[in-house]
């Protein structure tokens, strides 16, 4: 009997896809703004399209650890490859728990929330990273609530993005040509 | 339950996250003080302490920043607007910059990153080499400039906790 694999080759390569445009878009797209987490913009949208479009839990987490093991091997990030690793991949594991908890990713507020779950994750090893590190104490705290603020206000944005473009992608039939694929 | 009451929940969460995070970083705060007033050296909450020939003149702190001009270029290698205020600017809050020799030797240092890098006085006065302090994204400052050892993101010295002045 044939033993019934979690992922399907096509939802793996889709998967190995999104992961891609994740560092691709981290390299690529630039926003003249000076405020941190504004990538989240990018990326948590990504990472909510790639969620949807393979409704199953630990596609954000397959996500986030690819492109994790892509951008370190890539060298990016200013904090050390195991940094950039642990960044990109809390992002895909804090959005399967918001998944677990919140579910339906056709409500935009839904979306807005993964998003910001997702994306702080990111703050949160760059925080750890900091404190355990011994990083200076004192001005972080001049950036650390503008910087919560900012992955706060970009993870929702993104997460928004992301839901957005699940509705377009409804609307275009995509998710019919995935159900026939099957 | 709801998908109301689920979504009240992640917000509890996002808040109880961030309220975390930062009540972490004050209690942390608050604890560094303390290690630095038993070395004797009394520095405000969230400063970073100024040498002049080895002797503790001043903490620089965030609130100083309010004072200055806030400036900016592109750097070279990443194309990113590097944003912040000059450390030449910096230094005259708290020192008399005028007295200082143009071969004066200022150390901006990192003990987290074990970074360090020592210009002249004349390198960092000249408004051309863009010798700056850049807040990071998770709020610490970074050295920054277009001078050829200072120019690319390896050079930049991260997490800056100590400046030196070397006047003789």
């Amino acid at each position: 009997m044939k033993e019934e694999r979690y992922f399907s080759t096509f939802q793996l390569i889709l998967l190995a896809l999104f992961a891609a445009l994740v560092v691709v878009a981290k390299i690529a797209l630039r926003l003249p703004l000076q405020m941190p987490g504004h990538s989240g913009i990018f990326w948590m949208a990504i990472i909510v399209v790639a969620a949807g479009v393979v409704p199953k839990t630990g596609a954000a987490t397959l996500v986030g650890l690819t492109s994790g093991l892509i951008a370190a091997f890539l060298g990016m990030g200013d904090l050390g490859a195991l940094n950039t690793f642990l960044s990109y991949t809390i992002v895909g594991v804090g959005t399967d728990l918001a998944l677990l908890l919140l579910r339906d990713l056709d409500n935009l507020v839904v979306d807005a929330l993964v998003g910001i779950l997702g994306h702080i994750g990111k703050f949160l090893v760059k925080w750890a990273f900091g404190a355990m590190t011994g990083a200076p104490v004192g001005f972080i705290a001049l950036g650390l609530l503008r910087a919560a603020v900012g992955y706060v206000v970009f993870g929702a944005l993104g997460g928004l993005l992301g839901g957005l473009t699940l509705q377009a992608l409804r609307k275009a039939g995509f998710f019919a040509y995935l159900e026939e694929k099957r | 339950m709801t998908q109301k009451s689920r979504i009240l929940i992640a917000v509890g969460l996002i808040v109880l996250i961030v309220s975390l995070v930062l009540g972490l970083e004050v209690l942390r705060r608050q604890r560094s003080v303390l290690t630095r007033a038993g070395d004797e050296v009394v520095l405000q909450p969230g400063s970073i302490p100024i040498y002049v020939d080895g002797s503790l003149a001043a903490g620089f702190t965030p609130e100083g920043l309010g004072e200055l001009e806030t400036v900016s270029f592109v750097d070279d290698e990443d194309g990113k607007t590097q944003e912040g205020w000059m450390l030449r600017d910096v230094l005259g809050l708290y020192l008399n910059t005028a007295a200082l020799d143009s071969d004066a030797s200022i150390m901006v240092s990192s003990s987290s990153r074990e970074k360090s890098v020592t210009l002249t006085w004349a390198e960092v006065d000249d408004p051309v080499n863009w010798v700056m302090f850049d807040v990071s994204g998770r709020g610490t400052l970074k050295l920054v400039s277009v001078l050829e050892r200072l120019d690319v993101r390896d050079e930049w010295v991260q997490d800056v906790d100590k400046i030196g002045v070397v006047t003789r």
